[in-house]
């Protein structure tokens, strides 16, 4: 049981990195109650000639990844992977081991083919951002091993082409899953591949093969508020991991150096292109309020009037799919939502006293104090050119993550005594000079609607 | 040596001994009633043979039981041929006798007891003997656990004190009326702030009967501690404190608010729970007082510990909870524009101001979290 629960976890962690896509935004994905009918499914599901053929070939290649705690022999987590180079390089997720990539005074890494034999396994490389490991059997001295080969960049595949994801759901053993090549995801921050087909935990880190058997991505999320809507990072990064950490010295400490160097660079490229893209106009009929395009951030709106000639609000709520897996949170993404408030019927002291409310009802701790420190704020009132605002910035300071914050910006506008809009700006895992430069784009996009 | 008289009234003077006589609580007016009627001469005599009264204190200070000391040696204890016999189980049959010497002082001689006598904060043991002061109004003695007070005959006595001054008094109902219709105007004024307009009277009306409900309750609660040991209950004076400490509290809700808005000043909303424990502290000062009329300073000391020992909790859960001394994180009472005064900044100024969070959080981060912190950190987890 605890297996299977530590499983699903797992999946339901890297759901988070692609919510939003339903019509619900921004809930926090859970394991679906169905989800071992749907593993079932999956595993007893007819089996083409192709994938016996695709499973046939990559079988030896194919590994399961287990996390075990060390000197007690009990698996943590389990994942997926395959062999990339005869020396016996494997690729898989970082999710998949990044226990011991961060912990590892407590866990070891063992790999286990399909013919049960098992090894022990090293850390050579990660790609947090595209969630990829480069690892390498430790027992590969005077061993060669079968290789799954990469299908070429300069051969894309066509939209609903037949691929196979391949690797061990749930533990209960080495599995092929037919499904259908969609492309690659809309509005991710990152490319990753749409794949129509079912993936279950535990398959994390495993391939996708074409039908060739060439590995055309590796499995990596799921959505678990759809129907087979997976997801797979291109091969591509998993070529450029491999060729770069083909002959790296294996990680011995925690990883948090590695981590946090990789989530600098995501922060600058995001804080870059968020604030190169600008905003949305026409966003309010009085005010101009921040609201993003739908580049790499979606947004949804909602309409509240009141039932009880109280406060009518509009609302809008903009969120990335891509969060970056960062061990045992999730960091690296920017969320903005704002409410429009409409008091006319309430009159101006009880329109300031539910505007207050509204203002003072915001949730501010994210993590646990063992990861980030408690939220400090600067406040006072801004100009925008003759628009008066409150503003509210608060921080928080990662405890592992040196010199990266979280950012949270209140603003509420202050012109009308029976209306006014409210917006928050969120962005996770940003270096302190970004945190002032979003912050200032954020205020700075406030202003009177152009006449 | 006299006897003692069980009963209450006159007794003829006996001029070898001691003559004691006890009265019920009502003896002044009948005493007072019977003395008109005495022969002034007669009445000249027995004056001048009362040498000294002997009242027993009750535990909340009022008189119980007075002894009328016509002549020394006074013996005192529980056996019957005692001048005064008390009937505590913790006074011997001869506790200890009071005796004049040939200089006129009072000396008081203990007899056989186990507990002694206690003159002030002196305890005087069995057989040992010590002189009363002659110059005091009166004399505070404890033999077992009977308080007694000797007051004589040619002490001075004290001058009268004013009914105004008397610290608990109940009051007048038109103010009370007034602050009462106050506070339920301010109440009603939180709901209809709090409520839309199809939803305000239903507010109104719990709101005013959880208000009227707390009031009774409260108010009754303390009048029934009052009632308990000044046999007296002050309801109307329970009240009136409750309703200015509540008017208070409403004004707090709302004053402190007002102006750290108005002036972008996020400390006095981040520290208005001191004015909220200060009011708390004088409410209950008011409120013991009635309770324990008799021990004023005692009661301020005790309510003013009390409201620093609460906002130095409070400061110190602060602190633990959120890395600051202040309740709030930021101001967020937000009122009309034109209630503002403070000027707005430009954009670059405040983002400058930002700068000294950086070293604040960086030495945060790099403190190990208290085991409050992780706790917090767990309930708030756990609420998701």
């Amino acid at each position: 049981m605890k297996l299977v629960h530590r499983c699903a976890v797992a999946v339901s962690v890297l759901a988070l990195a692609c919510t939003a896509v339903a019509a619900q935004p921004a809930a926090p994905a859970r394991p679906a109650p169905s989800e071992a009918a749907a593993v079932a499914d999956a595993a007893s599901a007819p089996v083409s000639f192709s994938a016996r053929k695709v499973y046939e070939q990559a079988r030896t290649q194919l590994v399961q990844i287990r996390t075990v705690l060390k000197g007690r022999g009990s698996q943590t987590s389990v994942g997926s992977g395959f062999f990339v180079s005869a020396e016996g390089h494997i690729v898989t997720n970082f999710h998949v081991v990044s226990q011991a990539a961060l912990k590892p005074d407590y866990h070891d890494l063992v790999y286990v083919t399909a013919d049960g034999r098992e090894a022990p396994l090293q850390i050579l490389q990660l790609d947090v951002l595209h969630d990829l490991a480069l690892l390498k059997a430790a027992d590969a001295a005077g061993r060669s091993f079968d290789v799954l080969p990469f299908r070429p960049e300069a051969r894309p595949l066509s939209q609903g082409e037949r691929i196979y994801s391949l690797g061990n759901p749930l533990d209960v053993g080495f599995a092929v899953a037919e499904g259908t090549y969609n492309g690659v995801v809309r509005r991710g921050f990152y490319p990753q591949i749409f794949f129509g087909g079912a993936l279950s935990a535990g398959m994390s880190g495993g391939p996708a093969l074409d039908q060739e058997g060439r590995v055309v991505g590796i499995n990596v999320a799921r959505r678990v508020d759809g129907e087979q809507v997976s997801f797979l990072v291109p091969a591509a990064y998993a070529v450029k991991l491999l060729a770069g950490g083909r002959a790296a010295a294996p990680l011995t400490t925690a990883a948090y150096d590695v981590l946090t160097t990789q989530l600098m660079a995501h922060q600058n490229a995001l804080a870059d292109r968020f604030i190169e893209q600008g905003w949305k106009t026409a966003t309010h009929p009085r005010y101009r309020v921040p609201v993003p395009p739908d580049v790499f951030m979606r947004c949804w709106g909602s309409s509240e009037p009141s039932r009880t000639g109280g406060l009518d609000v509009e609302r809008s709520d903009c969120a990335m799919d891509t969060r970056i897996f960062a061990g045992d949170f999730s960091i690296g993404t920017i969320a903005l939502r704002h409410e429009s408030y409409d008091g006319s019927r309430l009159g101006a002291l009880r329109f300031a006293a539910r505007y207050s409310q509204s203002f003072r009802n915001e949730r501010f701790v994210r993590l646990a104090a063992e990861y980030q420190t408690k939220p400090q704020c600067h406040e006072d009132f801004v100009d925008r050119a003759g628009l008066p605002l409150r503003a509210v910035i608060c921080m928080r300071a990662y405890k592992k993550l040196p010199q990266l914050y979280d950012l949270t910006v209140l603003v509420a506008t202050l012109d009308q005594s029976q209306a006014g809009v409210q917006g928050r700006l969120d962005a996770e895992g940003f270096s302190f000079e970004n945190a002032q430069r979003l912050s200032r784009h954020y205020i700075e996009a406030y202003g009177w609607a152009k006449q | 040596m006299g006897e003692a008289v069980g009963l209450p009234g006159d007794r003829p003077d006996d001029a070898d001994g001691a003559a004691v006589a006890p009265h019920p609580r009502s003896f002044d007016s009948e005493r007072n009633a019977e003395s008109h009627h005495e022969p002034a001469a007669q009445r000249a005599t027995r004056r001048r043979a009362t040498r000294a009264l002997l009242e027993v204190i009750d535990r909340d200070g009022h008189v119980r039981q007075v002894w009328t000391v016509q002549g020394w040696p006074a013996r005192i204890g529980r056996a019957l041929d005692n001048d005064v016999v008390l009937t505590d189980p913790h006074v011997a049959p001869h506790h200890f006798t009071l005796t004049q010497d040939e200089q006129g002082g009072l000396a008081l001689e203990v007899g056989d007891t186990v507990n002694g006598v206690s003159i002030g904060p002196h305890r005087i043991a069995a057989g040992a003997r010590s002189l009363l002061p002659r110059d005091a109004a009166s004399v505070d003695l404890v033999a077992g656990r009977s308080r007694l007070r000797l007051r004589l005959a040619d002490a001075p006595v004290a001058a009268e004190m004013p009914l105004a001054g008397i610290a608990v008094q109940d009051s007048r109902i038109l103010p009370s009326l007034a602050i009462g219709l106050v506070l339920l105007g301010g109440i009603a004024f939180n709901s209809y702030l709090d409520s839309d307009p199809d939803t305000f009277s239903r507010l109104a009306g719990y709101a005013l009967l959880a208000a009227l409900s707390a009031t009774a309750i409260w108010c009754g609660a303390w009048a029934l501690l009052s009632k308990t040991i000044t046999r007296q209950s002050h309801f109307s004076w329970h009240l009136r404190v409750f309703m200015v400490a509540g008017l208070t509290l409403l004004a707090l809700s709302a004053i402190p608010g007002l102006l750290a808005f108005s002036l972008s000043w996020p400390w006095l909303t981040d520290f208005s729970f001191i004015a909220t424990y200060a009011v708390g502290a004088t409410a209950l000062y008011f409120h013991l007082l009635a309770v324990e009329p008799a021990r004023p300073k005692l009661l301020r000391w005790v309510v003013a510990i009390g409201a620093v020992v609460g906002i130095a909790l409070t400061l110190w859960f602060n602190v633990q909870r959120t890395s600051r001394v202040g309740e709030e994180l930021y101001m967020s009472h937000l009122f009309p524009p034109k209630l503002r005064l403070a000027q707005p900044l430009a954009t670059d100024r405040f983002i400058a101001e930002l700068a000294p969070l950086r070293a604040l959080l960086d030495k945060k981060a790099k403190e190990a979290p208290s085991a409050e912190e992780i706790g917090a950190s767990k309930d708030e987890d756990d609420d998701e």
